[in-house]
């Protein structure tokens, strides 16, 4: 067994802080009231190091700034909304446009906190940040390819953004040979190519079985960098693909789908896009549920492809 | 800079500052007139007055006080102190409002003793505490400033990082709140009462002072002890100013923070100000 099928994911990414942390003296934990169990160890053994700056993100994104320009290497940590949007404006001025090496956990993305409703479902941080200058936006899938995120937070300067997920999941990825690339395909096939990206991308692996049980030869990719990746290496994955199926975790605009449609070469084949709605989700249930009422399920994205191939 | 200048050239400085605000704004057609008139003073017994540690010849020091000016978009009495002080050069005064020019309507850190690009009210204290937060974990005896507006202090973020920096005991944080009671469109009083304005900061759990934002001399030995003297968490100077400071009927009229004085008008504050800089010279 994989050792990544074992770790809950929060753990592979602050595990990678903690050791961070005992290398270096500049790096530094400030959260919003959230906390994680594998923050324990770096709170109890340097607790100099580690605010509980409650819950008051404009101030902790300010802070995180101003020991940035000292010459520290904070590390925010909350809830998706309250650490993107909440603070938007300070992420922007005060650290996408100095370009400082901060690094932004946003716990939860997409339907993660699925029954507490829209205002904590992640649904527009991916957009935003995007479009900030100097951020490097991650969104990975499982514990493993979040490890590697954290490792590039943490070996490299400049402003980070990371929807990190939760829980103990399956292993999609035992060795990412591209991390800059922000890349990686897990399944060869080009018939059909599905495009994913972070913690959706289990639900996209189980539809590319279903694909494949039926003799289709379909490929997956999981883009786990959405903003200042290779976009050539990302051109040449999807360039012989039919039919690409972008599948991302929030509504329409600004997500994988976008970064598609960002290249300066234009895909010729057909695009179809299995995302969120526009509209948030006064539904409650388990983010399964959820997922499948919007068509953001193996099954329905499954039979979605196999109509198009039909047709 | 930390040689002690005489109060009689304080107040010099601090009249040819103000003529030099109102040419800038003139000459450029834009600008905050009325705050940087009321934080002039301020200005001119941190810097000129000797109570920021900092070098001129060595803006980047690393042992100098840092001065965050979050009231950024009253930039014109900042430039003019900066360049009084030998920060930035004072040619670049003139080129104020012109395209291509240096000095845009909120001060960035590519100029010379800049800490923080502002513009955006509310975030400076934030990043002062971040900074003074920084120093007390690495035992720098540097202090840190924080230049704000009044108006400012509606932002909420304001109040996030007042909490915050008590509760951490930054005693080397002082935020200096230039009180001209006006913002843009009328009084704050009557827009969304501030007052009992330095009893907020001590709920919050700062020490609170509120000054005559016009007495240089009252400014300077207050500021000077505010940086010194061993105490056990931030302070709070509220010092209280007038918007459009020096120009009487600028004082006498709300309306002046952001408009552009020309004509008669122009003349009329230009000979104000140029009397009271003469008077002085």
């Amino acid at each position: 067994m994989n050792p990544a099928e074992t770790k809950d994911i929060r753990d592979a990414f602050f595990d990678e802080v903690y050791d961070a942390a005992v290398a270096d003296q500049r790096v530094i934990v400030l959260v919003d009231d959230q906390g994680a169990f594998a923050l324990n160890r770096l709170r109890e053994e340097f607790p100099e190091r580690y605010i509980n700056i409650g819950i008051a993100e404009q101030n902790l994104i300010n802070v995180a700034a101003g020991l940035a320009m000292e010459g520290w290497k904070p590390v925010v940590y909350g809830i998706n909304n309250f650490v993107s949007l909440r603070c938007c404006e300070q992420i922007s001025v005060a650290l996408a446009y100095p370009n400082l090496p901060v690094t932004i956990v946003a716990s939860g993305g997409g339907l993660t906190y699925a029954s507490d409703g829209p205002t904590h479902h992640g649904l527009h941080d991916i957009a935003v940040l995007r479009s900030l200058p100097n951020f490097t936006v991650l969104n990975p899938s499982d514990a493993e390819l979040t490890r590697v995120c954290a490792r590039l937070c943490l070996d490299n300067e400049g402003p980070f953004y990371v929807r990190m997920e939760r829980g103990v999941v399956p292993a999609l990825h035992s060795g990412v040979d591209s991390f800059e690339s922000g890349i990686a395909r897990l399944l060869e096939g080009n018939e059909v190519l599905l495009l994913s990206t972070g913690f959706i991308t289990h639900v996209a692996f189980e539809a590319a079985q279903l694909l494949r049980d039926q003799g289709v030869e379909c490929g997956l990719v999981e883009v786990f960098k959405l903003r200042l990746l290779a976009g050539d290496v990302l051109w040449k994955e999807i360039k012989d693909s039919h039919i690409l199926v972008v599948v991302e975790e929030q509504p329409p605009i600004g997500g994988l789908r976008s970064v598609v449609g960002e290249l300066p070469e234009r895909f010729k084949g057909k695009i179809m896009h299995c995302c969120l709605p526009e509209e948030p989700s006064y539904i409650y249930g388990s983010r399964d549920w959820i997922r499948a009422s919007h068509g953001l399920d193996a099954v329905s994205i499954f039979e979605r492809v196999r109509a198009s191939l039909l047709r | 800079m930390t040689e002690e200048v005489s109060s009689t050239m304080l107040l010099r400085i601090a009249a040819e500052l103000r003529l030099k605000v109102l040419e800038m704004i003139a000459a450029a057609g834009k600008g905050h007139l009325g705050g940087s008139l009321s934080v002039t003073d301020i200005l001119v017994a941190l810097y000129p007055g000797g109570v920021l540690n900092v070098r001129s010849a060595e803006p980047a020091w690393p042992e100098r006080d840092r001065l965050i000016y979050s009231k950024a978009h009253a930039c014109e009495a900042f430039y003019a102190v900066l360049a009084e002080v030998g920060l930035v050069p004072a040619e670049w005064l003139s080129e104020y409002g012109r395209d291509g020019s240096k000095l845009g309507g909120h001060p960035d850190t590519s100029l010379p003793g800049v800490e923080m690009s502002g513009g955006s009210l509310g975030h400076g204290l934030g990043v002062a505490a971040g900074m003074a937060l920084s120093a007390k974990l690495r035992g720098e005896s540097h202090k840190v400033f924080a230049v704000l507006g009044d108006g400012e202090c509606y932002e909420g973020s304001v109040w996030e990082s007042a909490t915050f920096a008590a509760h951490h005991q930054l005693s080397n944080l002082v935020a200096i709140v230039d009180r001209n009671f006006e913002i843009t469109l009328s009084n704050t009083e009557d827009c969304n009462r501030l007052e009992p304005f330095a009893d907020k900061w001590r709920s919050c759990g700062w020490e609170a002072i509120e000054i005559d934002g016009h007495d240089l001399q009252q400014l300077t030995r207050i500021l000077r002890s505010a940086r010194n003297d061993p105490r056990k968490g931030p302070i709070a100077i509220v010092a209280k100013t007038v918007k459009g400071k020096g120009v009487s009927f600028m004082e006498a009229e709300v309306g002046w923070h952001h408009r552009v004085p020309g004509g008669e008008v122009l003349e009329r504050a230009r000979a104000e100000l140029g009397a009271r800089a003469r008077s002085l010279g």
